[in-house]
């Protein structure tokens, strides 16, 4: 299983990730031995009536329907990047201008 | 009570180690407010405990070894150090640790490498190798780490102290920030296995804020018996392959035979599945990771990194400078056995293979054995940079250790005697929510085997 940098590129955009140009020979190529290494699974035989395994309890427990309040001890202004009038400031969507 | 300048000597004294993220005016500062506010009833009072900078404090910075939460303060504390503080533990700083908690040496960290403490040409282990180096070096006699694959019990094994993963669902991980979930635990480090077991006794039992927590009391603590008579340990063999270091071998043989002397039944055991653990673990994690890590964006935390036009290349730019090469490795691989055409081939063969290792160790237990013991990791500390170029190697590191991360168990590893002068640790795996049973079977290790002896 190889993966091509055409390949690292598309998964990168997918994952929202900007990869420098100069290092994506090495990261092809580290990704192609690691799903080279966890292929191995495929070699032991698919059982679909294996049940999923999920850690924890077994139902989701609910909370009582009450309001409790849970207070932060300093608001998103101080550990928002920008944070004006109650809003989270971002770059302007240029395109739709 | 500890003094809070006493405190904070010992810790800034341990510097060169490179394992606490606090500045030391800020950390002698905090600790004299906490040692003046702290609850002389509570049963840690005035114990130092120091805390991976991946669980959300109210005191200090919260970054994850990452430049994308760089001075991120978190505006709530995690529940465990909520309670550590209840009991009058000093929060006593952050710890150096691989970025969110990725890595097997504390060298994925954007902060610097942290350094053995016995070593300072090897790594301490990881990805809680801050904590581990700093309860190895003296510093504290107790830490916070976190693990998902073995990053508590893989550095106490490497720089000699106690680590415990509780079962996954016994300690709350509310304020934890989350890397694998359906893996991730707070596990604890001590100088001993009472310092352990005590501070993991405190952050324990249920917690409204976190669903994945089981509704059970905290963990009580056993008493320190006199023998193992009565107790079924099981080898497993996978465990002990050929190639396994011979030091190793050797304070793993020691170990055993005193567990017998002691009176406990030893008998071999198979745990079929374990070969694939560690490729299990490599799609499950990084699956979850891409997933968790996508609320780094710059948009809602931390710095924002310039030159972004629009909001999509404000996400790329930020997220592609903010994460270091090993985060950035493991998101495209999550990304990729997700993606449509590849999901059934990776995910879900995992998925499958993760219910296979679990029903081993049901397996196992279900035939009347208590504990399993094993090594911890197959050889002593390695040097840095030695395996920073091959992942897969690193990713080895862990193939003792990430089963019962799958499994959700909880496991222990504890000094067991030196080769070269470098730790060996040995690991006791117990039944889920039998903590007490593993931890009375640690104590009565602990007394017997020599820790600091050569194997």
């Amino acid at each position: 299983m190889s993966v091509s940098r055409e390949e690292v590129l598309r998964i990168a955009q997918l994952a929202e990730l900007d990869v420098d140009e100069e290092a994506l020979p090495t990261l092809a190529e580290q990704m192609s031995r690691i799903l080279d290494y966890v292929a191995q699974l495929s070699a032991v035989p698919a059982n679909g009536t294996v049940k999923v395994f999920v850690p924890g309890p077994d139902a989701i427990r609910f909370r009582n329907d009450e309001v409790v309040p849970s207070q932060l001890e300093f608001g998103p202004k101080e550990f928002a990047p920008d944070f004006k009038e109650g809003f989270f400031v971002v770059p302007k969507l240029g395109q739709f201008e | 009570m500890s003094d809070a300048k006493a405190v904070a000597d010992r810790l800034v004294k341990a510097k060169r180690l490179n394992a606490l993220l606090t500045p030391p005016k800020e950390l002698r500062k905090s600790l004299n407010t906490q040692s003046a506010e702290a609850r002389p009833t509570g049963v840690l009072y005035g114990m130092p405990v120091a805390v991976k900078d991946n669980i959300c404090t109210l005191e200090f910075t919260t970054t994850c070894g990452s430049r994308i939460l760089e001075g991120y303060r978190s505006p709530y504390e995690a529940t465990a150090v909520a309670k550590l503080k209840a009991a009058g533990a000093l929060i006593a700083g952050k710890t150096n640790c691989d970025e969110f908690a990725m890595g097997s040496s504390t060298e994925h960290s954007a902060y610097g490498r942290v350094i053995h403490p016995l070593d300072k040409a090897r790594v301490p282990g990881g990805s809680s190798g801050g904590s581990a180096a700093l309860v190895g070096a003296g510093a504290v006699p107790a830490a916070l780490g976190s693990e998902t694959g073995g990053s508590v019990r893989q550095p106490a094994a490497f720089c000699g102290v106690v680590g415990i993963k509780p079962t996954y669902g016994r300690v709350s991980r509310y304020g934890l920030v989350a890397f694998g979930s359906s893996l991730d635990q707070i596990g604890v480090f001590g100088r001993s296995v009472h310092d352990a077991a005590r501070v993991l006794s405190v952050i324990s039992g249920r917690d409204p804020r976190d669903s994945t927590c089981e509704d059970r009391d905290p963990l009580r603590l056993p008493t320190v018996p006199e023998s193992l008579q009565g107790f079924v340990v099981g080898l497993p063999k996978e465990y002990f392959p050929p190639e396994l270091d011979p030091a190793v071998r050797r304070a793993c043989d020691r170990a055993i035979r005193m567990m017998k002397e002691l009176g406990a039944a030893v008998r071999e055991v198979s745990l079929p599945h374990t070969p694939y653990a560690v490729p299990t673990y490599y799609v499950i994690a990084p699956a979850e990771a891409s997933s968790n890590l996508a609320r780094y964006d710059g948009v809602r935390y931390g710095p924002r990194f310039n030159g972004a036009a629009d909001l999509r290349s404000l996400y790329r730019s930020t997220r592609g400078q903010g994460f270091g090469p090993e985060v950035r490795r493991r998101i495209l691989i999550g990304t990729y056995v997700l993606s449509s055409g590849y999901y059934d081939a990776y995910y879900r063969r995992a998925q499958q293979m993760r219910a296979l290792i679990a029903q081993d160790f049901r397996n196992v237990f279900d035939r009347g054995v208590d504990l399993l013991f094993t090594p911890t990791v197959p050889s002593p500390a390695f040097k840095a940079g030695e395996k920073l170029a091959d992942p897969i190697a690193m990713y080895m590191s862990d193939i003792f250790t990430v089963t019962a991360n799958l499994a959700g168990l909880p496991a222990i590893s504890l000094p067991i005697g030196r080769v070269k002068g470098l730790p060996i640790g040995g690991q006791l795996i117990g039944q889920a929510f039998l903590e007490d049973e593993m931890i009375e079977a640690a104590y009565a290790l602990e007394r017997v085997v020599p820790a600091t002896d050569e194997a």
